[in-house]
């Protein structure tokens, strides 16, 4: 009866069968990688837990009673300035992403498409300068905020932040988008410009759209990076009404008079939603390959 | 429309040399003019320069009367197709044809009429709304010609449009740039290293190698009257035989005493001044003689048969050791090992100078 041998019972896989050392090795990659999840999952686990946990209070307690409840996040929306806060946040992180976006799209297309004298030297002297920490200068961003606040009262802090946090983006961004665009032919540029684009609108019409994955991915980035920073917002901005959702929600957590664990557990994830929300919505062009069957075959 | 070359040189930005250097060129109306060359012999940079992609570093460029060297290439009427067809990859066929008209703001119903016109001449119907990256390598290389015909330019450009393409393919679309040229009555310029496309297709070639031109002609020019040893060896197929000697008394003598030709009276006084210096022989493997019942003759043995159908390519070596390249009918005997003698048609010896390495007779 070999014949009709089981499908199941077909070795099927490319790879040659593992030996008995490979199996073992195998269960023990699997051991490691599953305990690394569970550090990462744990917290998180327990965040999304206690922020719906009734029974916690002030401090977060790690213990089996639960009942559901949504005062954490009543807490949050009445007793503190969240949505300020989220305004805030996502108002510089826009303003981030688009302000780097549109300075990108300028020094990647120039460095990848133009040559021009001290076109290296720059790159490096960018890079070089990418090495020093955002924070080590925040003495000078103090004090280019007070000179130009003094001529200019509508230069806000949360408008110097958006230019620190555009700024910090710009070199690191420029190698990528440059990186990208080198990939894509020249000729497609050549192309455009006999059937009648001059520079601006070659960038504009032929290579952003074929860059896209490239640009959503960066924009993507400059987005998370005002929701995840701490430090800059908290030093620059002064009052809570100008705060952060980082910078704001850390009062719940070492401030006494208003400490509120669970509330901060809360918080922290209701700021993951935006982030999520532009996720989903980029996901299509973050795909690659768009540039395929562009040239040859 | 005309397109006239004076004296146009090209150097690039951190290169000591010219890349091309006094390069004057007349292509008339309506000429399918070839540029050919080998690689790196500047002839893709020639074509930009007449594109507008790369500038001109001295000489002028004229289309009819008009000096374009400073025009942008958007206004120069022209259009190209390039090598790897840069189809632009976010747009479908229709919109990469159509991408010219609209950037020039035609009205959009004429830009349909003529989309669908080009589409037809060009079998496009069915794929008028494909991605480039959904039709095969033979269609995107039509749509990057229909991109091209769409405007109607007078001029055409072409940067070796059929490398990509498989042996059968490009066989075929040769016959259609042709036809297309005919019936579009543009002017054609086209780039390529493969000497049969440029047998094939053209009514003018032009032959370049070291940034300089080496010859302009019909293409029958080309292969019974080159004009150095350098576009002798690289137009045919097999390549032409160069045998090294001396001219003793009106008679072509090889260094190694083996082949020895009186060449026709006319060549003759061509070779006058010539009497007791080096010259080299040129002869095409067609045009050798088998019988050898009329005048000269040398003996060989055959190395290698090579049997392509309607004739044999024979590989021979003489005694001394240099080898020729012969060719004879299919039909015909022969066989590898075997010793044979050939005789020369006199009427079909090319003769070079030994230093200038130009053309003698």
């Amino acid at each position: 009866m070999k014949l009709f041998k089981k499908k199941g019972d077909l070795y099927l896989s490319d790879k040659q069968p593992l030996s008995i050392s490979g199996k073992i090795l195998l269960g023990l990659t699997y051991i490691i990688l599953i305990s690394w999840a569970v550090v990462i999952l744990w917290p998180l686990y327990q965040m999304i837990l206690s922020a719906f946990n009734g029974r916690q209070e002030q401090y977060l307690m790690l213990n089996d009673q639960f009942t559901f409840s949504l005062k954490h996040f009543e807490y949050l929306f009445n007793n503190t300035l969240f949505f300020k806060w989220a305004k805030n946040t996502i108002f510089i992180s826009v303003a981030t992403a688009i302000l780097t976006l549109i300075i990108v799209s300028f020094t990647g297309y120039a460095y990848s498409r133009y040559r021009f004298k001290g076109k290296k030297a720059s790159l490096m002297a960018i890079m070089l300068i990418q090495a020093i920490p955002t924070f080590a200068g925040i003495t000078a961003y103090f004090t280019m905020y007070s000179v130009i606040s003094s001529i200019n009262p509508a230069f806000t802090r949360q408008v110097m932040l958006i230019l620190i946090y555009a700024g910090g983006g710009i070199a690191n961004n420029t190698f990528i988008l440059k990186g990208y665009i080198d990939s894509i032919s020249t000729e497609l540029d050549d192309a455009a410009k006999i059937d009648g684009c001059s520079n601006l609108q070659v960038y504009r019409l032929i290579i952003m759209p074929v860059a896209r994955p490239m640009l959503a991915l960066i924009g993507l980035w400059s987005f998370i990076g005002p929701f995840m920073d701490y430090l800059l917002p908290k030093v620059l901005l002064t009052s809570p009404e100008t705060y952060t959702l980082a910078a704001g929600l850390f009062t719940l957590i070492n401030d006494v008079r208003n400490l509120n664990q669970p509330a901060f557990a809360a918080g922290g994830l209701l700021t993951a939603i935006p982030i999520v929300i532009l996720f989903v919505v980029l996901q299509k062009q973050l795909v690659s390959g768009l540039s395929k069957g562009s040239v040859k075959g | 429309m005309e397109v006239n070359l004076k004296n146009i040189g090209k150097k690039y930005e951190g290169r000591e040399e010219f890349t091309l250097k006094d390069i004057d060129l007349r292509i008339e109306s309506k000429d399918f003019c070839v540029i050919l060359g080998p690689s790196g012999c500047g002839k893709t940079t020639l074509l930009r320069m007449i594109a507008g992609l790369n500038s001109i570093t001295e000489g002028d460029l004229y289309f009819n009367d008009k000096r374009i060297n400073k025009t942008p290439p958007k206004d120069r009427d022209i259009s190209m197709v390039f090598q790897s067809y840069a189809l632009y990859p976010h747009m479908t066929v229709y919109e990469n044809m159509a991408f010219s008209l609209v950037m020039r703001k035609k009205n959009k119903k004429i830009i349909h009429e003529r989309v669908i016109e080009t589409a037809k001449l060009l079998e496009l119907s069915d794929y008028l709304y494909s991605k480039p990256s959904d039709i095969s390598g033979g269609q995107r290389q039509r749509v990057a010609l229909g991109r091209a015909i769409v405007r109607k330019p007078k001029v055409f450009l072409m940067d070796e449009p059929l490398s990509n393409l498989d042996a059968k393919l490009r066989e075929h679309m040769r016959v259609e740039l042709v036809r297309l040229h005919k019936a579009l009555g543009s002017t054609t310029v086209y780039v390529t290293h493969d000497q049969i496309e440029a047998m094939t297709m053209a009514t003018k070639i032009v032959l370049m190698n070291d940034g300089k031109i080496q010859q302009v002609g019909k293409p029958e020019e080309f292969y019974n009257k080159p004009a150095n040893m350098f576009v002798a060896k690289f137009i045919g197929s097999p390549n032409m035989n160069i045998i090294e000697g001396n001219i003793n008394n009106g008679k072509f003598e090889a260094k190694d005493g083996i082949i020895n030709v009186r060449p026709s009276e006319k060549d003759q006084k061509a070779l006058k001044d010539y009497e007791g210096k080096k010259v080299y022989l040129g002869i095409r493997a067609e045009r050798f003689e088998s019988g050898g019942q009329l005048g000269d003759t040398f003996e060989c043995t055959i190395d290698v048969v090579e049997m392509l159908g309607k004739e044999k390519t024979l590989y021979t070596r003489l005694e001394s050791g240099h080898e020729l390249v012969i060719s004879v009918p299919g039909y015909y005997e022969y066989n590898g090992g075997e010793r044979h003698s050939f005789g020369y048609d006199i009427d079909a010896l090319h003769f070079f100078d030994s230093e200038t390495k130009e053309r003698i007779n």
